[in-house]
């Protein structure tokens, strides 16, 4: 075997195994080393591919679901063979547990909504916009009027109420972003106690689920707010529901 | 009255807990290379499970089941994911297991490699996963990517040249084909 394939072989296989590779991989002292090295490099490969955690309880939850999912067809099964009545009886019963058991989880906490691909898309967009403003907004240092504030606000379809929380805050920057194209959103920014802490307001779907920014260096919040989303980002060590509770008591769609 | 299909529910349900315990990890890692997030991966993973359930009955031999599952994973994350979501390049650190077994250096080995693996471009990245999570072949690696078979193997030796030249830049090791970087069809 020639030199050149016999290492395109052991690239793409080092733990080959048939008779004419071994061959050729014991055939000199040189291409023994070369695959020892290879196959050194792969265990390493295989071990951190296979490092991954996996999240607890997972495979209970899978079954769990199956299950879930069997439980119409035996259900059916059974009641074909039931009198009218029963079988209404029987409906009404299954619907009121359901609603019980919903009542149940919802009301415990259990319940913890997904964020659809749309809204992980949509909170990916407004990370790549937080990028690349950062550096616009760590040099802003103007300290805006409510009426420039509102001006910026308004375009985006939406009016921030006069409150003297607001009168009182800084705020050193408001512009328009188009996080999503076609609808002219708005960002303002205040000074908070370890930095700068962003709101967004975006007139397009609101997200399914209120959910939590996943980020690095950010922390913050996707909010779902009427027609439209609030986006509240600040650094990992700051507070951010003092802002929370300003901006959601004070802002509304005039559109 | 017959009890056929209560017995025939009790051993699919028993068929399909053996599949989820036999095969539920190496599932999951593949889901997570594929789209680097662990919520998402986990979602993919309820999702393949939940059509792996429902159609339980066209899997007719057991042995092919990881096959049979990781292709379901694939059109799952295509019909739910791609067309929506750009390809993460960063991978959570949170993922990595680090057993505190482990040297310091060796947990820095690991993390390396991660990042490494996840930088690979999707088409190398996904067969010297199938290869390296799911123990196949090259042909049924083809198979599942709906791939010639010199197709997989020009992108596993690329895939692993690729690593080779981040784990040993200067090495004399590192490969140069000049330009004769495929399978020919006779491999």
């Amino acid at each position: 075997m020639e030199d050149l394939e016999f290492r395109k072989r052991g690239l793409a296989n080092p733990n080959d195994s048939s008779e004419d590779f071994i061959a050729a991989a014991s055939a000199s002292a040189e291409r023994a080393k070369w695959l020892q090295d290879l196959q050194a490099l792969d265990a390493r490969v295989h071990a951190a591919a296979l490092s991954i955690d996996v999240p607890a309880g997972l495979a209970e939850r899978l079954k769990a679901h199956a299950v879930a999912q069997s439980v119409p067809t035996a259900t059916q099964a059974s009641v074909t063979a039931l009198p009218a009545r029963s079988r209404y009886q029987r409906y009404y019963a299954m619907a009121a547990s359901l609603v019980i058991t919903l009542g149940v989880i919802m009301s415990s906490g259990l319940w913890t909504a997904r964020p659809s691909a749309a809204d992980i898309k949509f909170h990916d967009d407004i990370l790549g916009h937080m990028y690349r403003e950062t550096p616009r907004i760590e040099n802003a240092t103007a300290d805006l009027s409510l009426e420039e504030i509102n001006q910026v606000i308004e375009a985006a379809g939406g009016h921030l109420r006069e409150d003297e929380r607001i009168k009182s805050a800084h705020i050193k920057f408001a512009n328009d972003c188009n996080v999503v194209p076609s609808i002219k959103g708005a960002h303002i920014v205040l000074e908070g106690t370890k930095g700068s802490v962003s709101v967004i307001m975006i007139h397009n779907s609101p997200v399914s689920t209120e959910f939590d920014v996943n980020d690095p260096r950010f922390q913050g919040k996707i909010i779902p707010f009427g027609q439209g989303n609030l986006v509240i980002l600040g650094e990992k060590d700051e507070s951010l529901e003092t802002y929370e509770t300003l901006i959601t008591e004070t802002f509304e769609w005039v559109i | 009255m017959s009890d056929t299909p209560v017995l025939d529910d009790r051993r699919k349900k028993e068929r399909y807990e053996a599949l989820v315990d036999a095969l539920y990890q190496d599932v999951y890692r593949y889901a997570y290379w594929i789209c680097k997030n662990s919520a998402l991966a986990e979602d993919l993973v309820q999702e393949t499970f939940l059509r792996a359930w429902r159609s339980l009955d066209s899997l007719q031999n057991d042995k092919a089941a990881k096959a049979w599952l990781f292709t379901i994973l694939r059109r799952e994350n295509a019909r739910l994911y791609e067309r929506y979501r750009p390809e993460l390049v960063d991978i959570e650190d949170q993922s990595i297991a680090d057993s505190d077994e482990n040297e310091p250096d060796q947990r820095m080995d690991r993390r390396l490699l991660h990042e490494a693996i996840g930088k690979l471009e999707k088409d190398y990245r996904d067969p010297l996963m199938l290869q390296v999570i799911g123990g196949f072949s090259g042909k049924e690696i083809a198979e599942i990517l709906e791939l010639n078979n010199n197709t997989v193997m020009t992108r596993l030796f690329r895939a692993r040249g690729k690593l080779r030249q981040v784990f040993f830049p200067d090495s004399e090791l590192t490969e140069d084909f000049s330009g004769d970087d495929t399978f020919d069809e006779q491999n």
